[in-house]
């Protein structure tokens, strides 16, 4: 992480705190804060909206050093993976929990655009099914932006329950992560479909209905 | 790395589905059978099954699990290949899945494994039906084992109680009150699962038993909280381990020794008792002594309940029925004169035999745990028991029980002859 990054997580962090008091203050509150001149926050950020959206980018970068720090990080199951991911960035909310509360859905899951935080969750997510070597055929070739979307959606569903989760150090939500890792490592690795379409594909050429698509012979098989 | 089933729908169809289990197989055997002359091996048959189960309930932990391991202690109840399957319910479950052990670390010490520790195992060295155990090294060197809570067992053990009640209800031709039995097991599971309890626990033995014969783990209460207990670590094998590497006669007294002395010196204190005397809960180490760990399940009993207790022993072996009876009916377990009611005397020869028995060890300075026929005798005895009529005892004894039979599982299986002398006098000295 290099010097400049660590100064926007820094300005980005107190703007989280500052909101929660007042969510209309200034960048010259911030600065004063901080400690700094205006002109150095508008030299990273454009306008206040930006600051605080730039929290949730935060949350990703700081989950890849957290991830490169964890010693056989690559012998992880694909649940494993998925739930580093999801449990990682809870963690990091749980320590700005009312921020979240306040913000999640307005700025990040009912944004009408696609927010950096989700561009740069997909391209987790992205990571960890390349690096997988142990998915089906069939999965491999739909795990794409439309599956990622699928997913980024789900995750939205799971920071609402977690916000909701009145259960003792969120086990609850943590059960909840458990359960669907599981499941979508279970779709990945099943071959079930990879056996559907090699069956098929075998009824389909062996199969007396096959003279209809039979382009080359334009009589039919049965003529 | 399974995940955890916790609500009671689900929980209910995996003990449905491993009923079923166990029923197909057994039916599918007594069809092959009929149809055949040759009468297959029912050992493999059980070995089979009970494989099944055990895989099934592994899915559960939590309470489901704890009562699988009730089985593992069992005297008689169940064939042999599954009490062995069982055993492993004590140490050899499915891990839960490695991020969640960082994240519940993180929620419960502040900060990931790889901040707080030197260096941390992901891979869990035990798991068992509530926790798992993790090695890991301090900052300042010292080599700890870091218990995790699963997520949601606290959650599971009212659903799960509820559901083998019911069981239980079904299986009983008379219900009786099984609510104060089930209460006790409650209240011992929910202390279970707190693990400051624990670790407080931890430290009086310690203070209390680590000497030149026995290790104990100590509590490390600044990297422990209610669902992460860190100890230090204690090195050495399993029993099951130990026997594998065809250990000389010595070497099993001598530990089979270590615990039955352990076991006394706590009924000499009769301040608390470790009543999870499985063979999961001890090390044996290489310089001879005995690690003890797990303390999630001490137990205090009522004075009264105690000396009753103990006064059974001296009492079978002078064959003085009628101090017997007197002991029977103040635990709870004779509501009648036997000699006029039926039914009162059928539990009464239960007790006289299978009590007579157990008292065995206890009648000479030296016992051989080893000997065959003991263990054939206890099991007959357990089989004749009437238990399928209704509930009866103090609910004390399903405690005090767990931890004596351990014992005597363990000292049988590790076939030890044990110098007695010793811990008959102590007997003698308690309940005076």
């Amino acid at each position: 992480m290099n010097k400049k990054t660590k100064k926007k997580i820094q300005i980005s962090e107190a703007a989280t705190e500052r909101y929660l008091v007042n969510e209309r203050f200034t960048i010259k509150s911030l600065a004063d804060e901080l400690k700094m001149d205006s002109s150095e926050i508008y030299d990273l950020f454009p306008n206040r909206r930006s600051i605080l959206e730039f929290y949730y980018e935060s949350v990703i970068i700081r989950y890849q050093t957290l991830t490169a720090a964890i010693e056989g990080y690559n012998n992880f199951t694909m649940a494993e993976k998925l739930s580093n991911l999801a449990l990682t960035v809870l963690d990091m909310f749980q320590e700005r929990r009312e921020f979240v509360s306040k913000t999640y859905n307005s700025m990040i899951a009912c944004s009408n655009r696609s927010t950096h935080f989700e561009k740069n969750f997909k391209k987790q997510l992205f990571y960890i099914y390349e690096q997988d070597k142990k998915q089906s055929t069939s999965a491999s070739v739909f795990n794409g932006e439309l599956t990622n979307r699928f997913i980024v959606l789900h995750f939205h569903g799971l920071i609402n329950f977690w916000l909701r989760d009145s259960s003792e150090g969120y086990q609850k939500t943590m059960e909840l992560v458990d359960k669907w890792t599981a499941l979508v490592q279970e779709i990945n690795y099943s071959s079930v479909i990879d056996r559907g379409f090699d069956l098929a594909k075998f009824a389909f050429y062996n199969s007396p209905l096959n003279c209809f698509f039979d382009f080359n012979n334009k009589k039919g098989a049965h003529t | 790395m399974s995940d955890f089933p916790s609500s009671k729908f689900n929980r209910g169809r995996i003990f449905a589905k491993t009923g079923l289990k166990v029923g197909t197989n057994y039916a599918k055997h007594y069809i092959k059978s009929l149809n055949s002359s040759n009468s297959s091996d029912k050992s493999d048959l059980h070995k089979e099954t009970a494989e099944q189960v055990f895989s099934e309930l592994t899915k559960l932990r939590g309470t489901a699990l704890k009562i699988g391991q009730a089985f593992s202690v069992d005297q008689g109840f169940l064939p042999d290949e599954f009490a062995e399957v069982m055993t492993q319910a004590q140490y050899k479950v499915p891990p839960i899945n490695r991020s969640l052990v960082r994240s519940i670390i993180k929620q419960e010490l502040g900060q990931y494994p790889e901040m707080i520790f030197k260096s941390f195992n992901s891979e869990a060295i035990a798991a068992a039906s509530i926790g798992q155990v993790h090695e890991a090294t301090l900052k300042d060197g010292r080599k700890v084992a870091v218990k995790i809570q699963y997520p949601g067992v606290r959650d599971t053990i009212a659903s799960d109680l509820s559901l083998a009640k019911s069981l239980f209800k079904r299986l009983m031709s008379n219900n009786g009150d099984l609510d104060e039995y089930f209460e006790e097991i409650r209240n011992t599971l929910l202390l279970e699962t707190d693990y400051i309890h624990e670790g407080k626990s931890i430290d009086r033995f310690h203070k209390r038993f680590t000497n030149e014969r026995i290790i104990t783990p100590e509590w490390i209460p600044e990297f422990s909280t209610g669902r992460v207990l860190t100890m230090t670590y204690i090195e050495g094998v399993h029993l099951g381990d130990f026997l594998e590497s065809n250990p000389t006669q010595e070497a099993r007294n001598h530990y089979g020794q270590l615990l039955w002395d352990f076991f006394h010196d706590q009924v000499e204190d009769h301040e608390e008792i470790h009543a999870d005397t499985h063979p999961g809960n001890f090390f044996l180490t290489d310089d001879g002594r005995l690690g003890v760990i797990d303390f999630g399940c001490v137990k205090s009993f009522p004075e009264e309940f105690f000396q009753d207790y103990l006064q059974l022993l001296p009492t079978h072996l002078r064959k003085d029925e009628p101090e017997i009876k007197k002991l029977y009916t103040r635990l709870g377990v004779l509501r009648g004169d036997p000699e006029t009611n039926k039914k009162e005397m059928q539990y009464y020869q239960f007790c006289l035999n299978y009590g007579t028995a157990f008292a065995m060890p206890y009648k000479e300075d030296r016992f051989d745990f080893g000997n065959p026929d003991y263990k054939e005798l206890i099991r007959d005895h357990t089989k004749n028991a009437p238990f399928g009529n209704e509930p009866r005892g103090n609910k004390y004894f399903i405690y005090s029980t767990r931890a004596h039979l351990g014992l005597y599982h363990f000292l049988m299986k590790i076939k030890a002859e044990i110098d007695t002398k010793r811990s008959r006098e102590i007997v003698n000295e308690v309940i005076k």
